[in-house]
């Protein structure tokens, strides 16, 4: 069954969402932004946003992690 | 018909030919039949009417036309000077009143189910009923082909001007004949239209149906909704398409378009839409009687980003460029498309309503009441729109048979919700439009939900502890031969714990694991915990390459196996540390107490390794948290799963349910002993074990609940899930097993084990037609949305995208940043900053709010449990350097049997199913290959997967005929099992597809036929020839001295001479890597066989020729040996030559002549199960080696060791004991040609001879020395078994192009 997922779209346009955890995350430009989420990177395709993720999130851990780790 | 009658013979109309071929070849009743019926208030002059009739009749010619077929099959319309006219008068005026108005009715409906004959005109009917004094009833009823309802205002229009004029026209304007239509047509540019059409509808990713699978339409009367717009409303929708420059019915269309696409999910949608069909330039159309009308399609991007005003105006020019095109009828449109029906919903503007007022003239009194229309819709769903007065009235006409009244009521509010967005915000983006109503949005987000429970995130160390001090001396791990209490668990994680940390795990540090199932498996994982680390299980079908790939991915500084796999990580040259767990003394010297290691319920517990698309597994990163959450989830508590069964590979995410549920509420984990989990193991361990819950994959339980339903008898519940479940299977076990619940279980791995849970046995036995086991409701504190593309809720009942949330969400995927961004996502619905993961299932709610899964959204897909990315297969293929191009798809070309079949553009599929075997986990590997020289393609330019063939085993399956009633009957169920349509007698049953699954089904059907088999059979015999010789008691084969391997194939065959043992079966793998073309067989020790033991290596080989002449009568011989088996394989070799055959290939397998081995003193059962690849040190650690240890350290081997018994095990001996003493004894000759040796390289000490260096003064050739990196006994492991495969396969190779 054909069915798009908004994530998927070629051609879309899309921003990269970072939480208070440091989680990042693709979103799709045309949807509103979910509360407790802000925009770390504009409107740009979705090869540049994946890229922007790989490039600036390089510790999974969530914030709240590092700092019970005491790092 | 003779000659006065005709007036003319005139072609037909696109739309006519369409629906005179539905006439003639349509499924019986024609529901192109339309009628028109109206109430005629006041004094009627009856004569005048049916005057006026007659007078209409005559003036329209197309309303005479008959339809017939020329002899070579064109069909025409035969247009008759003079028709009959077929008017018939009813009286209803002396029924009671109460009665007249459904007595009328029925003779209307009457009417309407009365067919006509295309042949002989007219194809109209007029019936006129007196209901009272002044008061008549219009019953008009007419073939569609004749005229369409645009036609209607204008005939009852001329039908009233007549009337008052008693049927005389000559004041009336003169017709505009249909002919006149019929001209034109002829005129245009058929290929211009063609190509228009064409590229309105390049790259539509197939058709868009609310109701696929729609039985065909019946005459059934549509039901109706109807709604007036607010003036308001009706209002703004003008004046937002004059804002935006588009008609109103662009408006409509856009808000119908948007609407599919919330119930298909689809972001491209197609619905028909009618169409006047009225060319303006040509005259008098307007006025024409006639069919113009059109049904054609209308394609609506209804991406979720595009805004409401851009979306008009792209679909505005898109059918402005269409309108010149309108008159290519729909079947001709829906060919151009590639395709069949394109939709199976449409949109009709109606801008002709019929105005009485209208009818100009006063009709003496007489006013008309629109009474009923029929017209020939026959779709699902049907939207009309008609304008008028002051709001817009919409009317949606639905299918009775699909939809009730309630359900087109909402449909009719959804749409007017859009038709609000699209009126008043321009700029907002599709996707963004709400069509759910408060209701909807409550149960889906709310009360559909897993329910809020107070629990509060924890570690499993944590939960773990407090378990311990409540039941310290409680069973914590049963397993055959040992139970660990909590306290003794402890202590040994403890031991472990403190190693690890010694060798730097610290907290977040991943530490590889590779065990055998056993309690080393729990003790291992709680250890790797207690020292701050996640585990990272590697899947023990994992090929060499894969594993050490896993290990670096990990960046495990440490890897934890235990002696069975020892061998296997030898070679792997990681640069991990590697501890044996059961073998490490320095674990032995550690404290017991708990190490002092913080830990976080955010930090991980484990990586858990799946199928990843892009070419290599992904690693999904669970928290303390997420497994916590799933082992207390109320749904798994209440005594139904304290003590659970650990079957599933600790890779798993299954084992997270099968540890730490029980484990953290004082509960047991029963390991299972090695081997495959057949319905008879089951119902052992849940009597010997008192095990109350277990989970099963889908085809593992479908399986059992075939072979033995029963076997669950003693549980509480089993779980079962991970594929769509039989609900067959189901109740066949909740039949069998009346104490038992079934509990269907859905979740990925990413989001911890399971997410949704339903209980079957309840719902099945309220509903007994129930054929799906639905996925359920979410568990504690989870939620699972189901979402459209613009990642709004979707309505109850329609498909969308599951996106779970809520805890068991893991952090994301090892090391894949961007990956973990793309499915672990902002939760709208959740808590601020929260996230959910999109799982790619599609799903919908069933009434009641049970989650229903529907399909893949993509190319990931589930064989025997495994999850498989089709897309990783793909990868791995086109890495080789032959294939050009690869698709990989899962069939089912049976019932319940998946395969995976590989598509290739290559010069060949030789070796490419080795060449996957190395990379790819054995699950992964396709079952077969199909060359292809391009892929089909579907009418968007896409690979086309349903296109492409079904793999023809024919070449493989051919064989020879069945011989006996025996043979046709096995053969048979083989065919059955595999889903071919027959199997030769004497093929391979895994050449043909089977596997282990396969085999298990096999033996149940032949066991239900009255076959007596087991799966050692199945292993060792293969084929049905074989296997029915298996059967006969005195025969022991798979013991025989000629062990036939593959005896098909052309080139000759290659002999693989035993080692020590006896026992030729580690040969059998070679069936992988060497060629289908290539014979092979084992020769084995007569121990078996025969009561006396050969006497030397001599007398074997003279007893082996004689075996292997009677299928090889001459050379050239093929022969390879491995330890003894190489010294009976070079005296073959000598003595053939002595006897003047040729000898193609010799290959000793690190064998050695004239070695002392110290026959007497050594320890003889330990070395004769390492000879056959088992470590002795497990089972016989304190020198007292117990046979049910060994059987069942056998049992779990994948091959078919698993199926030896005691009394083989003691021929093994005999024969081992023997073969060290001719080995010794043995003085070898001269040979004549070029050897291929093989060097175990571990284990060797200073003095231990080379093959050059023992065998070099008597061969008389080369001798390649292939060194490999394991211990001796070890060479005939998966692994090092591959690499020699792949040096022989060349070698024969060669020496069959030289032949």
């Amino acid at each position: 069954m054909p069915m798009t997922n908004p994530f998927e779209d070629p051609d879309g346009t899309y921003v990269v969402l970072v939480n208070d955890e440091g989680q990042h995350s693709l979103w799709p430009s045309f949807a509103e932004v979910p509360g407790g989420w802000t925009v770390a990177k504009a409107e740009d395709t979705r090869q540049a946003c994946l890229d922007y993720i790989e490039e600036n999130w390089t510790d999974m851990r969530p914030k709240s992690l590092i700092e019970a780790m005491g790092e | 018909m003779s000659k006065s009658q005709l007036e003319d013979i005139l072609p037909l109309s696109p739309l006519q030919q369409g629906l005179f071929f539905h006439a003639l070849y349509g499924s019986g009743h024609d529901v192109y039949t339309a009628q028109i019926v109206f109430d005629l208030r006041g004094p009627l002059d009856v004569d005048a009417l049916r005057a006026a009739a007659a007078t209409l009749l005559r003036r329209h010619a197309n309303l005479r036309a008959g339809f017939r077929q020329r002899k070579e099959g064109s069909p025409v319309q035969v247009v008759h000077r003079e028709v009959r006219l077929p008017w018939e008068d009813a009286d209803l005026s002396g029924l009671p009143e109460a009665e007249r108005d459904a007595r009328a009715r029925e003779l209307a409906e009457a009417e309407r189910a009365r067919p006509f004959d295309m042949a002989r005109p007219p194809l109209l009917r007029f019936l006129l009923i007196r209901l009272a004094d002044g008061l008549h009833r219009m019953v008009f009823t007419n073939h569609h082909i004749l005229l369409d309802g645009w036609s209607t205002p204008v005939l009852q229009t001329e039908l009233f001007a007549l009337y008052l004029a008693k049927g005389d026209d000559t004041g009336m304007p003169r017709v505009a004949p249909y002919k006149n239509y019929l001209a034109w047509l002829a005129k245009q540019d058929r290929a211009a239209a063609e190509d228009a059409w064409r590229s309105a509808l390049d790259g539509l990713d197939g058709p868009t149906l609310v109701a696929p699978g729609a039985p065909e339409p019946n005459t059934q009367e549509p039901g109706r909704v109807r709604i007036r717009l607010t003036e308001d409303l009706t209002a703004a929708l003008s004046a937002r398409a004059r804002a935006e420059g588009v008609t109103l019915n662009t408006v409509l269309q856009l808000g119908w378009g948007v609407l599919l696409g919330r119930l298909t999910g689809a972001t491209d949608v197609v619905f028909g839409a009618a169409v006047s069909g009225r060319p303006p330039e040509l005259p008098g159309v307007e006025q024409m009687i006639g069919l113009f009308i059109n049904t054609l399609p209308i394609r609506v991007r209804v991406h979720p980003g595009d805004t409401v005003a851009a979306a008009l105006a792209r679909l505005q020019d898109e059918q402005a460029a269409l309108m010149q095109y309108h008159h290519l009828g729909l079947s001709d449109v829906q060919r151009l498309a590639g395709s069949g029906p394109l939709f199976d919903t449409m949109t009709v503007l109606e801008n002709y309503p019929f105005d009485p007022d209208a009818a100009g003239a006063d009709l003496g009194g007489l006013t008309l009441h629109n009474v009923d229309g029929h017209d020939a819709t026959h779709y699902p769903l049907t939207l009309a729109a008609v304008p008028g007065g002051r709001g817009l009235s919409l009317r949606l006409d639905f299918r009775t048979d699909l939809y009730v009244e309630d359900e087109a009521q909402r449909l009719m509010r959804r749409f007017v919700r859009i038709l609000e967005s699209v009126a008043y915000s321009p700029g907002l983006p599709l996707g963004r439009i709400d069509v759910l109503e408060d209701d909807e949005r409550d149960l889906v987000l709310r009360a559909w939900q897993g329910p809020d429970t107070p629990r509060r995130p924890g570690t499993l160390t944590g939960r773990f502890a407090e378990q311990l001090a409540r039941t310290p001396d409680a069973e914590a791990v049963v397993a055959s031969g040992e139970t660990l209490t909590y306290a003794e668990l402890d202590e040994r994680a403890n031991r472990l714990a403190h190693r690890l940390i010694g060798l730097g795990v610290r907290r977040e540090t991943h530490v590889a694991v590779l065990l055998e199932r056993s309690a080393a498996s729990v003790v291992a994982s709680l250890a790797v915990l207690k020292a701050g680390g996640a585990y990272a299980p590697i899947h023990h079908a994992y090929p060499p390459e894969r594993t050490a790939w896993a290990i670096d991915e990990v960046a495990a500084p440490v890897l934890l196996v235990d002696t069975a796999m020892r061998g296997r990580v030898a070679r792997l040259g990681t640069s991990a540390h590697v501890i044996v767990v059961d073998d490490d003394p320095e674990t032995a010297a550690q404290p017991a107490t708990a190490p002092d290691v913080p830990c976080h319920p955010e930090q991980l517990a484990c990586v858990l390794f799946t199928s990843g698309s892009t070419g290599v597994p992904k690693g999904v990163m669970l928290r303390h948290r997420d497994a916590v959450s799933l082992a207390t989830d109320g749904e798994l508590r209440g005594g139904a799963h304290d003590r659970v069964l650990f079957h599933s590979p600790h890779a798993f995410d299954a084992h997270i349910y099968e540890f730490w549920t029980p484990l953290l509420h004082g509960g047991a984990t029963v390991v299972a002993p090695p081997g495959h989990l057949t319905g008879e193991a089951v119902e052992d361990l849940v009597r010997a074990h008192g095990v109350t819950g277990l989970f099963l994959t889908t085809t593992l339980f479908n399986l059992v609940a075939d072979e033995r339903p029963a076997a669950f008898a003693g549980l509480r519940e089993v779980l079962t899930g991970g594929e769509s479940g039989s609900t067959a299977a189901v109740r066949r076990v909740l039949a069998a097993c009346p104490d038992t619940e079934v509990g269907n279980v859905y979740g990925p791995t990413e989001a911890t084990t399971y997410t949704t849970i339903d209980r079957q046995r309840a719902r099945l036995t309220a509903d007994p037609g129930e054929t799906s086991a639905l996925l359920g409701h979410p568990m504690d504190d989870r939620r699972t949305y189901v979402l459209d593309p613009g990642l709004r809720p979707v309505p109850p009942g329609v498909v969308g995208e599951a996106y779970i949330a809520g805890p068991g969400v893991g952090r994301g995927y090892l090391r894949r940043a961007s990956l973990t961004g793309e499915r672990f996502v902002p939760d709208p619905f959740g808590p601020p900053g929260s996230r959910m993961y999109r799982t790619g299932d599609l799903v919908r709610h069933r009434p009641g709010g049970a989650l229903e899964y529907v399909d893949r959204a993509d190319q990931q897909v589930k064989v025997r449990g495994f999850r498989i990315e089709l897309g990783e297969i793909e990868a791995a293929l086109t890495a080789h350097p032959d294939v050009a191009n690869a698709a990989v798809v899962a069939r089912q070309d049976a019932p319940g049997v998946k395969t995976i079949v590989a598509y290739v553009i290559a010069p060949c599929t030789g070796g490419l199913k080795e060449f996957l075997a190395e990379r790819l986990p054995e699950y992964m590997v396709p079952a077969a290959f199909v060359r292809l020289d391009t892929f089909p393609v579907g009418p968007n330019g896409k690979l086309d997967r349903r296109a492409l063939p079904a793999p023809d085993y024919a070449g493989t399956a051919a064989g020879r005929d069945p011989a006996t009633p025996e043979e046709e009957a096995l053969c048979g169920i083989v065919a059955g099992v595999l889903g071919l349509d027959r199997v030769g007698a004497d093929v391979s049953f895994f050449d043909l597809g089977g596997d282990s699954i396969a085999a298990l089904k096999l033996v149940t059907r032949a066991r239900q036929a009255g076959i007596e088999l087991t799966p050692r059979d199945v292993f060792t015999h293969q084929t049905v020839e074989a296997l029915l010789r298996a059967g006969e008691p005195e025969d022991r084969l798979g013991f025989e001295v000629l062990l036939p391997i593959r005896t098909t194939g052309t080139r000759p065959p290659v002999f693989f001479v035993h080692p020590a043992g006896g026992l030729a079966w580690s040969y059998l793998q070679f069936q992988r890597h060497l060629g289908p073309d290539q014979p092979i067989y084992g020769l084995q020790g007569s121990a078996f066989t025969r009561a006396d033991l050969p006497g030397s290596v001599e007398e074997m080989a003279r007893d082996y020729i004689e075996q292997i002449r009677t299928v090889r009568p001459s050379g050239p011989y093929h022969l390879v040996g491995w330890s003894l088996g190489g010294l009976i394989a070079y005296e073959m070799a000598v003595r053939l030559q002595e006897a003047g055959e040729r000898v193609g290939l010799l290959g000793l397998i690190d064998a050695y002549h004239t070695q002392d081995l110290e026959a007497e003193k050594r320890e003889i059962l330990p070395e004769l199960l390492e000879s056959i690849g088992i470590d002795a040190r497990m089972v016989a650690a304190d020198g007292n080696p117990d046979m049910a240890q060994i059987m069942a350290v056998l049992a779990e081997r994948d091959d078919a060791l698993a199926t030896l018994r005691e009394d083989d095990l003691v021929n093994v001996y005999r024969n081992y004991e023997n073969g060290l003493h001719q080995a010794e004894r043995y003085r070898p000759g001269r040979y004549r040609g070029d050897v291929v040796f093989f060097t175990a390289l571990r284990g060797r000490t200073a003095d231990s001879p080379t093959g050059p260096s023992n065998w070099g003064p008597l061969v008389e050739g080369r001798i390649e020395d292939y060194p490999l990196d394991v211990e001796h006994h070890f060479l005939l492991e998966p692994g090092p078994a591959a690499e020699m495969g792949a040096v022989l396969a060349a070698r024969l190779d060669k020496l069959h192009v030289n032949d």
